[in-house]
């Protein structure tokens, strides 16, 4: 049994890294034709369900409107698990400004854009076994969570 | 459970080879790739709207090449990973929205006057398009930096992927009949046979080699600055905030790393992010991308390790900026790094 695990595991990993290798855009991003509010709540709840912790929402419109600017509604949604961010800024600090991770979100009329860093462009520049792993995860876990959001709402219909 | 392996190992090899036997669905396709920017039925949003009189205009090749190699530094990626077949899919859908067929156009090259042309394009096309056919003033065609009136913003005709994308006979048919729905009036009439052709050939002047992929240069950049400080936790925080002050940054309230993630009991408090901004300058940096968002705010992040050592880390704007295929963003982006470089030189001093 445990021979099965290993070689599914080794499997796992091994297509992973072979996926690593495809190339990719480097941003993630998905369009819903959801208002922003109902977006968000739907990607903070997402993001629950995948076992991510919602860290904080940035409201980046609000301070820039305290300058006088305007913008559509502009948020970014910072989220982690905290044992990965332990585990990372403890062996890679370097990864700092890249934690917790982010989620992008800006409205455009009635529909909201949201947009993610691909973690594959943090693969290719750190090329040891464990990072490769974790990057490929993120990126899995982040394309889905987009997904997700966009199958709840798609773009309207053509036409 | 060794045929199940055998069998979880065949299909989960097999999913990348499924677009080799069936046949790609265009719509998925575009929902997929195409609508997040150009939204669906390619009313537009962050990339240009994909108008029935701009389809009536081009030709399928155009798209399929332009969606092959993008517009380096314009945003559009190059869609390299997608198979002939997907792109002609895209196509077929994107074209099922009117009725109006494309055009088609001849490749061979047009032989004229490109000095002469030079002088015809700046008296008639550099208003709009500049002097190096860059298009006209800041923004790429992105939905912050563009009028909402103003659908279409002056095309950068220098671009590399446009020129590979676009026949010359395309570039005469455009400065011939205009674009609907756009400024892009027809110069039908306005100018001579001679003319229009004196003036493609200037702009097929602009072409220059598509870049070549970065990715092996870049492996090596890492895109973040560490410095170690030689003073205590406390000291390093105080110095980094007096110089962010120093530099006329706002600061928001300081975050633990972990702040958020666990209850306030347990964050790991030697682990501190210092966020600031410029007002101005991320008003200036959103108005040319959007997607500016995936990195802010700037934050410079003081960590003391078990050894008692004082690190401050902070994203390299600079090379961040490469990521988003925006050229303007890239200048922008350097002169933010080097802000935040003599930030760390300041409080490490």
């Amino acid at each position: 049994m445990n021979r099965y695990r290993r070689y599914l595991a080794g499997l796992a990993v091994a297509l992973s890294l072979m996926a690593g290798q495809v190339a990719a855009q480097n941003m993630l991003m998905v369009r819903t034709s959801e208002k922003f509010e109902t977006t968000m709540a739907i990607l903070q709840q997402t993001l629950a369900e995948y076992g991510y912790a919602v860290a904080h929402v940035q409201r980046c419109d609000g301070g820039m409107a305290d300058f006088g600017y305007k913008s559509d509604f502009y948020r970014v949604v910072f989220f982690a698990k905290v044992d990965e961010v332990r585990r990372l800024s403890a062996k890679y600090p370097e990864l700092v400004p890249y934690l917790p991770l982010k989620i992008l979100l800006f409205a455009e009329k009635d529909e909201t854009v949201l947009v993610a860093l691909n973690p594959l462009e943090l693969a290719r520049r750190y090329p040891t076994r464990e990072l490769q792993v974790q990057f490929k995860r993120w990126h899995s876990d982040i394309d889905a969570i987009l997904q997700e959001v966009r199958k709840a709402h798609p773009p309207a219909p053509s036409g | 459970m060794l045929r199940l392996a055998v069998i979880l190992f065949v299909v989960t090899i097999g999913i990348p080879l499924t677009p080799a036997w069936a046949a790609p669905d265009g719509k998925a396709l575009y929902d997929a790739y195409c609508s997040t920017c150009h939204q669906s039925h390619g009313r537009g949003g962050i990339g240009l709207p994909l108008s029935e009189s701009t389809l009536a205009n081009v030709s399928d090749d155009y798209l399929r090449k332009t969606i092959r190699v993008g517009r380096p530094g314009r945003i559009m990626p190059a869609f390299e990973e997608l198979s002939d077949a997907q792109l002609a899919a895209i196509v077929t859908y994107i074209r099922s929205w009117y009725e109006v067929p494309g055009q088609q156009f001849d490749t061979a090259p047009i032989i004229a006057d490109a000095a002469h042309g030079k002088v015809v394009y700046e008296a008639h096309c550099a208003k709009c398009h500049g002097n190096d056919g860059s298009g006209e003033g800041p923004g790429t065609g992105v939905t912050l930096s563009r009028e909402r009136s103003f659908m279409i913003m002056p095309a950068a005709i220098n671009n590399p992927g446009f020129l590979a994308a676009a026949p010359d006979s395309m570039i005469r048919h455009t400065i011939l009949t205009g674009r609907k729905g756009s400024d892009m009036p027809s110069f039908r009439g306005r100018l001579s046979d001679a003319e229009v052709d004196d003036v493609v050939a200037y702009v097929r002047s602009f072409a220059r080699p598509l870049p070549e992929d970065t990715a092996a240069a870049e492996v090596a950049e890492r895109p973040a600055h560490v410095v170690e400080s030689p003073y205590d936790f406390q000291t390093t925080l105080d110095n980094v905030h007096q110089a962010l002050v120093g530099a006329n940054f706002r600061l928001f309230p300081d975050r633990f790393l972990e702040e958020g993630l666990v209850d306030e009991f347990s964050h790991n408090t030697r682990q501190v992010s210092i966020r600031f901004c410029n007002f101005k300058q991320l008003y200036n940096m959103l108005n040319i991308e959007p997607r500016l968002g995936v990195v802010l705010p700037c934050t410079i992040t003081v960590l003391e390790r078990p050894d008692g050592q004082v690190l401050l880390v902070a994203p390299d704007m600079s090379a961040i900026a490469h990521w988003f295929n925006n050229d303007e963003l890239e200048q922008l982006g350097a002169t933010m790094d080097q802000s935040i470089v003599n930030i760390l030189e300041e409080a490490t001093l």
